[in-house]
């Protein structure tokens, strides 16, 4: 109580706009246009206080770029820093990735809701990703681990464009020596060195054995690779409301003011990213 | 001091230029153009002062203006570091309407609803609002129907009625108490004579309106989802989407966030305004739009302003002034609008639509194509969405996304 009383306290004081400074711990180069970036807070106090839970993301600050939201792709639990896994698709995120070790950045939030952890404890968790959309999945997936005896079985199934564009190749491999945790990986396209699935996300149910009872599903990806997998699960049978998805959308300010990321009278960066299938239902169509 | 008190007219000069000295005065201003403008007023005698017509832009710009600095931030070996730039200004804003008064109320609760904004509140709570009430509605003005005048009952430091000779002034927070105890020798009291004549005003102000619509039954429209698809059709091949609407909306404060380098070595963080019906608004990295089309665009506005604003804050955010009316070029009338969708069958339009007619819709195929399709389909048994992939007509990135669109993914 004397907790939340101090965070709305700091909250009318403090500046919602204003970034802190990070600094670049490690950067791991994923595939050719995707980097993990482990960040340190520059100050002691302000790394104690940032807390956050799977499913939340950052707005990333670069000298003279701007800022974007990108999904925190580490676990809460996890000591060693803040990871970003981030894509090299415009100026800011161009100028992230020539960034190198000690270079700093600015980074304000946690924001959005984060994965429904209440819903996830003692359910089985079918965990979907395409390509980047592992991101966030990730987070989830270390904590799962960490938290091992609250959750039951785990299936991820990721799938990525070739086998040069899978992320995260050391961590998929140790999750799956993990107990009563299954990871399987496609590619769409072929290639010499593959000796894994091959075919979009959809090939992969026969493989996976999955049955919606008592599971809840998560999908992350592109809105096409989400479309398609949503309607099979439907099909196989799970409920609206166990089929738990994340929505992007251009954001600005993170917090529900801006605009940009409105759906209806729901914000993205407030309301979600994450949405179950049934809300986004209920979202008006007119986005 | 009571709450009502009568100021003559040949006094307004020397009370605004008492304010003038102490804080940065903002009136409605004639230039030498014709427009008026709310502007700054250092010296009151230099100015025509406006108070018969509508500026053409609202007062927002003063609480959240067209461009302002959050940060200065700077770059210095590794170092990388931000620096506040919040506003500390006190003022006086004088002559604006009730609806742009009631358009900052609804500012006000956007603001701080869940996280506080800095810049927002600080200027907010550092400016006195002097309102005056429209005693004779102009052409376009339709508040009485959004309920956000002529008169307002609460919100301003003072309201202002014109009384010919005089203004009857009414106080309503502490900052407008605070002025006129201040320069109390330009007030004098009420009669009952005074009190009997404003009341006339407000009345006969009230029904002095042209413009009247149902807000509550487009509003009902609205959020039934019962606005007919043809309309955004229209509409969206009417807006040239020049975002001109929400430049004149007194309650639009969508904003973008951006950087401006000064230096290689320094820059300024910058929020600036922003508007739903320009093209690149909802664009993701890569190129992503989930509101290509204008029809989706414009649809959003009208939603935000009528169903949205009213589920979330509890109140439409339109205000019915009529700016937005008069500045469209494709002559895109909020009045109109409201009144057409109000006429049309309370039926529910909404559909799931089939897979074939959403492509269709979206004009990926042709309805040739779509019923050979059709036809093979019979025989094959196939999804329609396989079929036109197989006949080579469309590729599978296209099925998805009129996939999403038929499982409402958006």
């Amino acid at each position: 109580m004397r907790d939340k009383a101090q965070t709305l306290v700091r909250e009318m004081v403090s500046n919602i706009y204003l970034p802190r400074p990070v600094s670049i711990k490690r950067v791991k180069e994923e595939t050719g246009d995707i980097k993990t970036f482990t960040l340190g807070f520059k100050d002691q106090d302000k790394k104690d206080r940032f807390t956050f839970r799977p499913g939340q993301f950052v707005l990333v600050s670069v000298f003279n770029c701007g800022e974007a939201p990108i999904s925190i792709c580490s676990s809460p639990t996890f000591s060693g820093g803040l990871q970003l896994s981030i894509k090299k698709m415009g100026l800011l995120t161009g100028e992230i990735h020539r960034c190198t070790k000690g270079d700093e950045l600015g980074l304000r939030g946690p924001y959005g809701n984060g994965f429904p952890l209440e819903q996830l404890y003692g359910r089985d968790l079918l965990l979907v990703g395409g390509g980047i959309g592992l991101a966030p999945l990730r987070s989830l997936i270390e904590y799962v681990i960490s938290e091992r005896s609250e959750f039951g079985q785990v299936t991820v199934l990721y799938g990525a464009r070739t086998a040069q564009d899978l992320v995260f190749k050391d961590d998929l491999s140790a999750w799956d020596t993990e107990k009563d945790v299954n990871v399987i990986t496609t590619v769409y396209r072929d290639s010499a060195t593959w000796k894994g699935n091959i075919g979009p996300l959809t090939s992969l149910w026969k493989k996976a054995a999955i049955s919606p009872l008592n599971t809840k599903a998560i999908i992350c990806g592109h809105p096409a690779i989400v479309s398609y997998v949503v309607f099979d699960l439907l099909k196989m049978g799970f409920g609206e409301d166990d089929i738990i998805t994340t929505l992007e959308r251009h954001m600005k300010c993170g917090v529900g003011k801006c605009g940009h990321c409105s759906i209806g009278s729901k914000f993205t960066c407030r309301h979600g990213p994450v949405f179950t299938y049934q809300e986004i239902k209920a979202l008006p169509s007119v986005l | 001091m009571p709450d009502e008190l009568i100021l003559n007219k040949e006094h307004l000069t020397g009370f605004l230029r008492k304010i003038a000295n102490e804080r940065e005065l903002i009136a409605p201003v004639k230039n030498q153009y014709g427009d008026t403008l709310f502007e700054i007023v250092s010296c009151v005698d230099d100015v025509s002062l406006d108070l018969e017509s509508r500026p053409v832009v609202p007062p927002k710009n003063f609480f959240l203006p067209r461009t302002e600095i959050l940060f200065n931030y700077r770059h210095e070996g590794k170092e990388y570091r931000f620096e506040e730039a919040l506003p500390d200004i006190s003022r006086v804003l004088f002559g604006l309407r009730s609806c742009d008064l009631w358009a900052i109320l609804f500012f006000d609760v956007v603001f701080q609803e869940n996280f506080k904004d800095r810049y927002y509140l600080n200027r907010r709570s550092n400016t006195i609002l002097i309102n005056i009430g429209c005693h004779k509605p102009m052409q376009n003005c339709f508040c009485k129907s959004a309920q956000s005048g002529p008169f307002l009952a609460y919100g301003y430091d003072l309201q202002f009625t014109d009384m010919g000779d005089r203004f009857f002034v009414e106080i309503g927070r502490p900052g407008g108490r605070e002025l006129v105890e201040k320069w109390d020798y330009f007030f004098e009291p009420v009669t009952q004579k005074d009190r009997n004549e404003q009341y006339e005003i407000v009345l006969e102000a009230e029904s002095g309106f042209e413009r009247i619509v149902d807000f509550d039954t487009a509003v009902s429209r609205f959020i039934n989802d019962e606005v007919d698809e043809a309309l955004w059709e229209e509409l969206g091949n009417r807006c040239q989407g020049c975002g001109g609407c929400a430049y004149v909306c007194p309650t639009c404060y969508c904003f973008d966030i951006a950087d401006r380098p000064v230096s290689d070595s320094k820059g300024e963080r910058v929020r600036t305004h922003d508007a739903c019906t320009l093209a690149g608004f909802t664009r993701l990295a890569g190129g992503y739009n989930p509101r290509h089309e204008r029809r989706r665009r414009i649809r959003r506005r009208f939603y935000h302003k009528l169903a949205f604003a009213k589920e979330r804050y509890h109140r439409p955010s339109c205000v019915g002034c009529g700016r937005c009316v008069e500045i469209c070029f494709g002559r895109i009338d909020m009045i109109h609008f409201i009144r057409t969708v109000c006429e049309q069958p309370g039926k529910a339009m909404k559909a799931s639509l089939r897979l074939g007619e959403i492509l269709l819709d979206a004009g990926l195929i042709s309805k040739e194509e779509l019923k050979a399709a059709l036809e093979k389909q019979a025989d094959t048994g196939k999804p329609i969405g396989a079929q036109l992939i197989e006949d080579g007509v469309i590729t599978k990135e296209d099925v998805a996304r009129a996939l999403g669109i038929q499982l409402g993914i958006p």
